[in-house]
């Protein structure tokens, strides 16, 4: 049994949701919709629900990476200026926290946003080697429904597919 | 290591001024000026150019500000109605005044100004990248830039031979003032220490007071019970850490220049005498 | 009176990708002329720095009260140019204002491109610019740190969080068009886009990270420039100068940073909408929406000033008071007036519904706004320094030719930056404008029915003889 990947292009977005719908409601046997991914032109917080439970991890990260900036913050600055000890006086303490306050903030934003960054690298799988089933059509102004199927679940897709009035088939063997 | 510092020390390095500060001090030096006795003959000023080798700047760059006068006489003219012109002249000789809490000190970005365990405003000229901020922050505007490389024409052959060895001459770039003549302190600490006694009052001269005619300028050790300054500071009811002194007399003429803004400066003068002609 | 709408929601979105692709194409003469002036610009500041590198701080007129000039100001009037597009992008993001989406991606660019610009001017500023780095915090084996205390280390921290987090902040939000151009590209621009997109396909992973992302950047940046504005500020606040020593420094700082930044966003929305014809997208109703905001934003700075200039009016602080009586009737007067008039009196005309619909009229009076903001800076700077705390060093001061060649060349930089950037990078964003168009298109649909359902709840009352709604 070899695994297939079929995409369909749709460009009436509604006919597209249509189309996961049905496949929630398993119209078509051995495919769930934890199988089908959407690549479309912009974003599309309406479909979530039907595309069910995929939670997103790069918030966790942002606040490892803003606790981090504030504690190395407080410790590396305070360690500098107890290290420093001819740091200047000027009636001000040798760790004056108003200041290392205002520090602390920036590296509290500093940390967050590159974990933040770094996070949405990782976890969006963004760097990895780009699937052959890509249509530039996506980027212009219709979605894309990509599904990983089985071979004998291929032709029930396709006619799904063109019952919802897709505009293009494509498909492809993934051993 | 640092952080053990910190957490061995924090309570010490957590006293601001108020609270006495993080260091002891082991002298504390200070200056006294009598504003009735001085003459207004410069002689200080130009004894502080050349003791600290200061460029003479030419007069088309002093007249744009660009001086470089670490010990400056101001001169004010009083224009109310006076019988005689002449008495409305005042002079003040104004240098730096080795705040306690200066204001330059926590505003330089690299650390090129803090104050010593002397109770000195100190500027390390290696370490200063020249952001002017310090200057920008004094009250007496007492902090003097190179603007330019001033010993390139200031001391053309064989003036160079004046120069005083024992401190440096600065580049472009770099920001000075008066140091109470830390190279003459430091001389006569090591002589001191050498000869193993502490001290002594009148020891460590400062190039304005040695150079004054009337004997204006009285410098030495606040912390020697026994020096003159603290003598005059005392016999006048002038105290540090005070913003506005209580005195039983108001007659006593000693006061420091805008200690109102909390700086605590080293320096006090006796107020001139003004006659009633 | 005018029932515009903010975009056109027919319009076809391959035509979006075709208009803002096209204006990436290769460049008329105007272009490289413009190229040419900014960099003519850039090599007057080059050699003016050049002398003050070899002979020192004294060719740009800088004496014993007058540390600071024209190089701090124009540091201040950058920075708060850069809030431009954090207001737009991230604030307008976070309440959902959907008009931010065609113009939100060039004020993100002047953003960062402000940033660069202000970051040169305290290296320049300093007697030993050679030594700069001493600000860093960096291990060194003489354990030696910078002063940590200082309000310009605070600066050389919270500009490079800025500057890092803008860069990122545009290069994320720019990732679905750069796959866009990616798609449409060839030769050398092909493989740029290819790295710059990081493999962007549309997935709905993506998607839904990207959302969450650019959400959490969005919150980072605000309070993040509101920081870093005060801090700027800092650097003025934290002094004992009389005119510096104002608690209300920072907020007022950041008022007129979003005031410089908003007027900045207008100047250059004529500009790209008039040479890169992009009216169906930088639309009237959208300008329209810019001005008001602006204005919104200069009354609060007007407030601001009256609120300094009344407390220190109203208050026993000498030095203080004659600064500011000096301010207004001395030497610097007539800046000072200008500022006023051109902060608090030309914004006036954004109030008026025929003017802001007029571009050319916008471009004047958003320059002549931030000519005013230029001079606020500098009013800030110079006159504290010439009138402070000890009578016998005030003195008046005015900037050499060498600052302001060296502030002059500063535009031409900014302006080579962003001439660059608009080039190689969609100066509208394609997929945010896609966005707006769906979302309003289905947003009329709904209404749509919703109207129908009306009428035929109506008509069914009233066939069956109920009272139904009158002149619904």
């Amino acid at each position: 049994m070899s695994k297939h990947c079929v995409m369909g292009l749709f460009s009436d977005f509604d006919e597209a949701f249509a189309a996961i719908s049905d496949i929630r409601k398993t119209k078509v046997p051995g495919v769930s919709v934890d199988d089908v991914t959407l690549k479309s032109p912009i974003e599309h917080p309406e479909i979530e629900e039907i595309l069910g439970e995929r939670p997103v991890h790069v918030q966790k990260f942002t606040l490892l990476g803003a606790i981090f900036g504030v504690t190395f913050g407080f410790f590396f600055l305070s360690g500098a200026q107890a290290t420093f000890l001819v740091q200047p006086q000027g009636g001000k303490p040798v760790v004056p926290l108003p200041s290392n306050f205002v520090l602390m903030y920036e590296m509290l934003i500093f940390f967050g946003v590159w974990c933040t960054f770094f996070a949405f690298l990782f976890l969006s799988g963004l760097l990895k080697k780009r699937h052959t089933l890509y249509s530039e059509k996506v980027s212009l102004d219709q979605v894309g429904i990509l599904i990983d199927v089985d071979e004998d679940c291929l032709e029930p897709v396709k006619n799904l597919f063109k019952q919802h009035k897709a505009v293009e088939i494509r498909e492809e063997v993934i051993k | 290591m640092s952080l053990e510092n910190l957490l061995g020390n924090w309570s010490q390095y957590r006293k601001g001024h108020e609270e006495g500060g993080f260091h002891d001090y082991e002298h504390q030096w200070g200056m006294a000026i009598d504003l009735d006795i001085c003459i207004g003959c410069n002689a200080c000023s130009t004894a502080c150019y050349a003791e600290n080798n200061l460029a003479v700047v030419g007069k088309e760059r002093f007249e744009k500000g660009q001086a470089m006068h670490w010990l400056r006489l101001e001169r004010y003219w009083d224009q109310n109605e006076l019988d005689h012109p002449e008495q409305g002249a005042s002079f003040l000789p104004m240098m730096c005044q080795q705040c306690d809490a200066a204001t330059c000190e926590p505003v330089c970005p690299v650390a090129a100004t803090y104050h010593t365990p002397d109770g000195l405003n100190a500027q390390v000229y290696n370490r200063c990248i020249g952001s002017r901020y310090c200057s920008n922050n004094c009250p007496y505007r007492n902090r003097y830039f190179n603007f330019y490389s001033y010993y390139e024409d200031s001391w053309p052959e064989p003036l160079n031979m004046q120069l005083n060895p024992d401190l440096t001459v600065r580049d472009k770039g770099v920001m000075e003032k008066c140091t109470f003549c830390v190279q003459r302190i430091r001389v006569a600490k090591d002589k001191a220490r050498m000869e193993n006694r502490p001290v002594a009052d009148g020891e460590a001269m400062t190039a304005c007071a040695q150079a004054c005619p009337t004997n204006a300028i009285v410098f030495g050790d606040y912390k020697d019970e026994n020096s003159q300054v603290a003598k005059l500071w005392k016999k006048y009811q002038v105290k540090r850490r005070l913003t506005k002194q209580k005195k039983d007399n108001p007659e006593l003429r000693g006061y420091r220049i805008f200690e109102e803004l909390n700086v605590d400066p080293s320096v006090m003068y006796l107020e001139r005498v003004r006659e009633d002609v | 009176m005018y029932n515009e709408k903010d975009i056109n929601e027919q319009i076809a979105w391959a035509k979006i990708n075709e208009d803002v692709l096209r204006s990436m194409e290769n460049p008329r003469k105007a272009y490289w002329l413009a190229v040419l002036i900014c960099i003519l610009m850039l090599a007057c500041a080059a050699f003016a720095e050049y002398i003050q590198y070899t002979t020192g701080m004294g060719p740009a007129n800088l004496n014993n009260p007058h540390m600071w000039d024209m190089y701090i100001a124009t540091f201040v009037f950058w920075i708060g140019m850069s809030h431009s597009g954090t207001l737009l992008s991230a604030i307008l993001h976070i309440i959902h204002a959907d008009w931010r989406k065609p113009i939100y991606r060039f004020a993100e660019a002047m953003t960062t491109f402000s940033l660069m610009t202000a970051g040169l001017f305290p290296i320049i500023h300093l007697g030993r610019v050679w030594n700069m780095y001493w600000v860093l915090p960096y291990v060194s084996d003489r354990g030696h740190w910078p002063n940590f205390r200082s309000p310009l280390v605070w600066d050389a921290f919270a500009i490079s969080t800025y500057l890092s987090a803008s860069m990122l902040f545009l290069f994320i939000g720019m990732i679905p068009d750069l796959a866009i151009c990616r798609d449409n590209a060839r030769g050398w621009r092909k493989k740029l886009y290819t790295v710059l997109s990081l493999g962007w396909t549309g997935h709905d992973k993506q998607w839904r990270n990207f959302r969450k992302v650019y959400l959490l950047m969005a919150c980072f940046l605000i309070p993040l420039a509101v920081s870093v504005h005060s801090i700027v500020s800092a650097d003025f606040a934290m002094s004992i100068m009389p005119g510096w020593h104002v608690t209300t420094f920072p907020p007022y700082f950041v008022a007129g940073a979003l005031y410089s930044g908003c007027a900045a966003i207008i100047t250059l929305f004529v500009l790209l909408r008039y040479f890169f014809r992009f009216e169906e997208y930088m639309t009237t109703p959208i300008m329209e929406k810019t001005c008001k905001l602006t204005f919104a934003i200069a009354m609060v700075w007007t407030y601001l000033n009256l609120v300094e200039f009344s407390s220190v009016w109203y208050g026993h602080d000498i030095y203080n008071k004659e600064l500011l009586i000096a301010k207004a009737t001395g030497p610097y007067a007539w800046v000072f007036w200008t500022m006023i008039f051109c902060g608090s009196v030309a914004p006036f005309a954004l109030a008026v519904q025929k003017l802001r619909r007029h571009m050319p009229t916008m471009f004047v009076v958003s320059l002549l706004l931030n000519l005013g903001m230029f001079f606020e800076r500098w009013m800030i700077v110079a006159p504290t320094l010439s009138m402070s705390h000890s009578p016998h060093q005030w003195d008046i001061m005015w900037g050499s030719i060498v600052e302001w060649a060296i502030v002059f060349g500063s535009f031409g930089w900014f302006g080579l930056l962003f001439l660059v950037f608009v080039k190689i990078f969609p100066s509208v964003s394609m997929y945010e404008v896609k966005e707006m168009v769906f979302h309003r298109r289905r947003h009329l649909v709904n209404e749509d029915a919703a109207a129908k359902f009306h009428r035929r709840k109506d008509d069914a009352k009233s066939a069956s003889g109920e009272p139904g709604l009158e002149g619904a």
